[in-house]
């Protein structure tokens, strides 16, 4: 077994030697550290995000201009600028612009990546509202409920059941682009790869158990949205 | 249910397979093929690059007077430039066979491992770690560590930067130079890192750290009228040329040609020309 192990060339030498793997693990702790900051940015910017999607999605769907209009203007700048830039500016213009105004980095990265996915989330609801017939709405107001409450009680639970699917890919796409705040610093799990594998130049090891990392946080969810889809089929 | 998960962890596998084996096979060729003799003057690592029709070098794009390049016609300006030139030349490759890769702390090592390029020259420290995975030259310039800070934050000297934070570039030696500082200095401060030195300079502009720290020459580049680099001055650091681990042919065709520049003056004048002395 040792014969065949030693044969095999890139566990011995390049980015790949067994030795830099031990050398990886043996510093896990980083990588550990990194993973729960990008758990947590990546909870409470989905808590974010689909507050702000329900309402906005709501709120474009809606017959008040006003709000329409509102909701669409977040929509569209959100979805047309990178979330990059929309963190790069978070973290640095903000403090020219209000001296001393410096917004923690866990915290740029829950708005950031919460704004920017609630966006993508408002339109997937909006989508999923408008698939609903207009008989709905109409048969529940004429049973003297409010517009507020049809869209609570008749509407949105219906709408759930379509929306669902698309809305776990936003989920599972919010915790992959909660890697940008590695450019700020952001102390998540690309961070600390990054920081390690720059350090100490074992970045094969590095990257793949960084990718595993994600993997196994994204896996459960994409899962979950294949489930979703089939039962929605099948109903 | 079942077979379909245990199908994307195979497929995961199977990826993660590829690209080990990928590796492997680039680094085991070039080792190999510098055992074969060759009949012609250039020892034969050497010749292998030559007969590729080119030499591709990584080196710095924005650090002033080692490495810079020209934003308006995307030409390459600086020492290590010049150095580079000089070892194609003395390879018997023509000017223009020099192909420059702009790399940053974090890409450059990957980049020769790879062997999208044949040499570093892009301010790379010798460290004891980095000689277990590349080969190195002679050291063909030092520097120190350095603190740039703005002058409005009143600081003079490493003492003051007790709790604040300091911003470094990833993959560079800077951070454990510093802290090896700042530990006999008996303060704490705070490492964050970036990928460019833009960024870093971003940073201090913004006041999201207090002082940005890297090799002196780099820093001298960002210097403006409202910063300040600190006297204080640590660490002396040698750069080298590297090349992927094993290419000794070309470490030695390096430094027999560093030697000859010390001695004939060639390396002065190199410095000279580029305010380096």
């Amino acid at each position: 077994m040792s014969d065949i192990l030693s044969n095999i060339g890139f566990l011995q030498e390049g980015p790949f030697a067994v030795a830099r793997w031990e050398a990886v693990f043996a510093s896990i702790d980083t990588l550990w550290q990194g993973l729960l900051i990008t758990l947590l940015v990546a909870s409470l910017g989905l808590a974010l995000a689909l507050a702000l999607g329900i309402i906005l999605g709501v709120m474009s769907a809606s017959h008040w201009r006003l709000s329409r209009a509102f909701a669409r203007g977040y929509v569209e700048f959100f979805q047309n600028t990178p979330l990059l830039i929309q963190i790069f500016m978070l973290y640095n213009a903000i403090p020219l612009i209000w001296p001393g105004l410096f917004i923690p980095v866990i915290v740029i990265g829950i708005l950031g990546v919460g704004m920017y996915h609630g966006a993508y989330i408002a339109e997937v609801i909006r989508a999923g509202i408008q698939s609903i017939g207009r008989g709905q709405l109409e048969a529940s107001v004429s049973q003297g409920m409010t517009y507020i409450q049809a869209m609570r009680y008749i509407i949105i639970p219906q709408a759930m059941k379509i929306v669902l699917p698309p809305m776990t890919n936003q989920a599972v796409n919010l915790i992959k682009n909660t890697s940008v705040i590695a450019i700020i610093a952001g102390g998540d799990l690309m961070y600390a790869g990054d920081s390690f594998a720059g350090r100490y130049g074992h970045y094969g090891p590095t990257y793949v158990l960084v990718g595993l990392g994600y993997f196994l946080l994204c896996f459960p969810l994409a899962m979950l949205a294949r489930r979703l889809e089939e039962q929605s089929r099948v109903a | 249910m079942k077979r379909s998960v245990l199908l994307s962890l195979l497929a995961l596998v199977i990826v993660v397979g590829t690209f080990g084996l990928v590796g492997c096979g680039s680094s085991d060729t070039p080792a190999e093929k510098t055992e074969t003799p060759s009949a012609s003057d250039l020892p034969a690592g050497v010749q292998e690059v030559k007969d590729s029709g080119k030499l591709r070098v990584g080196v710095k794009a924005d650090v002033p007077n080692f490495g810079l390049q020209d934003a308006a016609t995307g030409e390459f300006k600086g020492m290590e430039i010049d150095l580079a030139r000089a070892v194609a030349k003395r390879m018997g490759l023509a000017e223009d066979k020099v192909e420059f890769q702009a790399v940053t702390a974090k890409t450059r090592g990957p980049l020769l491992d790879n062997g999208q390029i044949d040499l570093v020259v892009a301010t790379f420290t010798i460290k004891p770690e980095r000689l277990e995975q590349w080969n190195f030259s002679n050291p063909y310039y030092q520097d120190e560590v350095g603190l740039l800070v703005k002058k409005s934050s009143g600081v003079t000297g490493l003492a003051g930067l007790d709790g604040k934070n300091i911003g470094v570039a990833q993959g560079a030696t800077t951070r454990d130079a510093v802290q090896a500082e700042a530990d006999a200095a008996g303060i704490k401060v705070k490492f964050l890192e970036f990928a460019t030195y833009p960024e870093i300079n971003a940073a201090l502009e913004s006041g999201r750290v207090d002082a940005f720290s890297v090799d002196k020459s780099i820093l001298s580049g960002y210097l403006t009228e409202e910063s300040v680099i600190l006297p204080d001055g640590f660490s002396p650091q040698d750069y080298g040329i590297a090349s992927k681990k094993g290419t000794d042919d070309m470490t030695t065709f390096i430094n027999d040609m560093l030697t000859e520049m010390e001695s004939n003056g060639e390396m002065d004048a190199l410095l000279k020309k580029w305010n380096l002395n």
